[in-house]
C-alpha cells in the first residue's frame, strides 16, 4: 500500500515538475526571435549591425508621385504615412527587407505597394558600410492606428536572431499634410 | 521472485543507460548543427598562392579599378562614395561541376567590414554606361552555373560601392559551398 501510494506521489511530483518546466520556458519562436532595441524618434537608434535616425515623419490624405513626368494622385480612406530616414550599416552590406509600422491596436502595416513608384524608396536601396544611406519608407494605415506608431526596421523581413530597431514616431513630430510628394530630395 | 528480480535489474539497466542515451542523442545532433555551421561560414581564409588551386581552379586578379575620385574616369562621386570594379581570372584545373554553387565574393577591409557586390541589373547597366560597346563580364553566381571546362579561362566581374577611406585595405574574400569553411583572399593594392 506504502509502495503503491509512493509510487503515485512520484508520479504527480513529476507531472507537477513537468508542467512547471513547459510553463517557464520560453518558446522556441521566442528564443530564436528578433535582438530588439528600441527608441525615440528624436534620436539615433544603433543596434549591434545597423542604426537609423528618422529625418521627418509626414502623415497626409494624398500621396502624389511622379511617373515619367506625369502626376499621379493616390488617395486613401485611412491615411499615408510617409518616413524620410538615414540608416547606417556597421558590419556588413545589407538590404531593408523588413520594414513596418506597429499602430495604436498593435497591428503590423507593411510598406505600400501602391507607393512603389515613389523615388528614394530605402526598400529598394542596400546600405554599404561607411556611407550613410538616405531614403524613404511608404506606409498606409487607417486613421485610428496613427495615433500610436511604432517603425519597425530590420535587415531581414522576419528577423531570426537578427537585429529589429523599434523607432517610437512621436505625435508632435509628425507633421501633417494636405498632399506629400516624395522627390529625388526627400520629403 | 527470480523473475521479478531480472526485471528489476532491466528496469534499472534501462534507467542508467537512459542520461548517456540522451547525451550521445545531443552531441550527435550538436555535431551535425556545427558541420552545417561551419559549412556556411568562411572561417578558415588563406592568402591565395600563385599555384594554388581552390575549387578546381587557380585564381588571379586580373584588374582592380577605382571610380569616383576622378582618377580611372572623369566621373567624380559625392563624398566619400567610391565604385571599385574587380575581374577575377579563372583557370580550371579540372572539371569543376557544380563545386562553384553559392559563391560568395565579397570585399573585405581587415576591420571586419564587408561589402557585397551589387546586383546583377545594376552591375550589367554600370558595364555599358562605362563601355558601351563591351559585353557585360558574368558575376560569380552567373560564372557558377557555366563554370570553365578542363583547361580553360574565364573572366569574372564584380561592382561593389564602399567608402573612399576603405579602399586602401581592400581584399577579395571568395569562397563557395564546396569549399567554405575554407576561402581565398587577394589583396587588391589600389590607392
Amino acid at each position: 500500500m506504502i509502495r503503491f501510494l509512493a509510487t503515485i506521489i512520484g508520479i504527480l511530483t513529476a507531472a507537477a515538475l513537468l508542467q512547471v518546466f513547459q510553463a517557464t520556458t520560453p518558446g522556441y519562436a521566442q528564443l530564436t526571435g528578433p535582438i530588439l532595441t528600441s527608441g525615440a524618434q528624436k534620436d539615433t537608434v544603433s543596434s549591434q549591425t545597423f542604426s537609423v535616425r528618422i529625418d521627418k515623419a509626414v502623415q497626409a490624405k494624398t500621396l502624389v508621385l511622379k511617373r515619367f513626368s506625369r502626376t499621379i494622385e493616390r488617395q486613401t480612406q485611412g491615411t499615408w504615412l510617409v518616413v524620410s530616414a538615414e540608416l547606417w550599416a556597421f558590419q556588413e552590406t545589407m538590404p531593408l527587407a523588413g520594414a513596418s509600422i506597429r499602430g495604436a491596436s498593435g497591428r503590423l502595416y507593411v510598406q505600400t505597394h501602391r507607393a512603389d513608384a515613389a523615388p528614394q524608396l530605402l526598400s529598394l536601396k542596400k546600405v554599404q558600410p561607411g556611407l550613410p544611406t538616405t531614403g524613404i519608407l511608404v506606409f498606409e494605415l487607417p486613421e485610428e492606428e496613427a495615433t500610436d506608431m511604432t517603425l519597425i526596421l530590420s535587415k531581414q523581413a522576419s528577423p531570426r536572431l537578427e537585429d529589429e530597431v523599434h523607432v517610437h514616431l512621436d505625435r508632435g513630430m509628425i507633421e501633417s499634410r494636405d498632399k506629400v510628394e516624395p522627390g529625388n530630395g526627400g520629403i | 521472485m527470480v523473475a521479478s528480480r531480472r526485471e528489476a535489474a532491466r528496469w534499472w539497466m534501462a534507467l542508467i543507460a537512459l542520461p548517456p542515451l540522451l547525451a550521445t542523442a545531443l552531441a550527435v545532433n550538436g555535431w551535425r548543427n556545427i558541420e552545417e555551421l561551419s559549412r556556411r561560414g568562411e572561417w578558415q581564409v588563406q592568402p591565395v598562392a600563385a599555384d594554388q588551386v581552390f575549387a578546381g581552379a587557380g585564381w588571379r586578379l586580373e584588374q582592380a579599378r577605382l571610380i569616383g575620385d576622378g582618377r580611372d574616369t572623369k566621373q567624380i562621386f559625392p563624398g566619400q562614395m567610391r565604385l571599385v570594379i574587380i575581374r577575377l581570372s579563372a583557370e580550371a584545373k579540372r572539371d569543376i561541376g557544380e563545386d562553384w554553387g553559392q559563391c560568395q565574393l565579397r570585399l573585405t577591409d581587415g576591420k571586419g567590414h564587408d561589402w557585397t557586390p551589387l546586383d546583377v541589373i545594376l552591375s550589367s547597366d554600370l558595364s555599358r554606361d562605362l563601355d558601351p560597346r563591351a559585353e557585360p563580364l558574368p558575376g560569380c553566381s552567373i560564372a557558377s552555373l557555366h563554370p570553365p571546362a578542363k583547361g580553360e579561362s574565364m573572366l569574372i566581374e564584380e561592382k561593389f560601392v564602399l567608402p573612399a577611406d576603405a579602399v586602401p585595405h581592400l581584399a577579395v574574400r571568395l569562397s563557395f559551398a564546396s569549399t567554405r569553411p575554407h576561402a581565398i583572399s587577394i589583396p587588391l593594392a589600389l590607392k
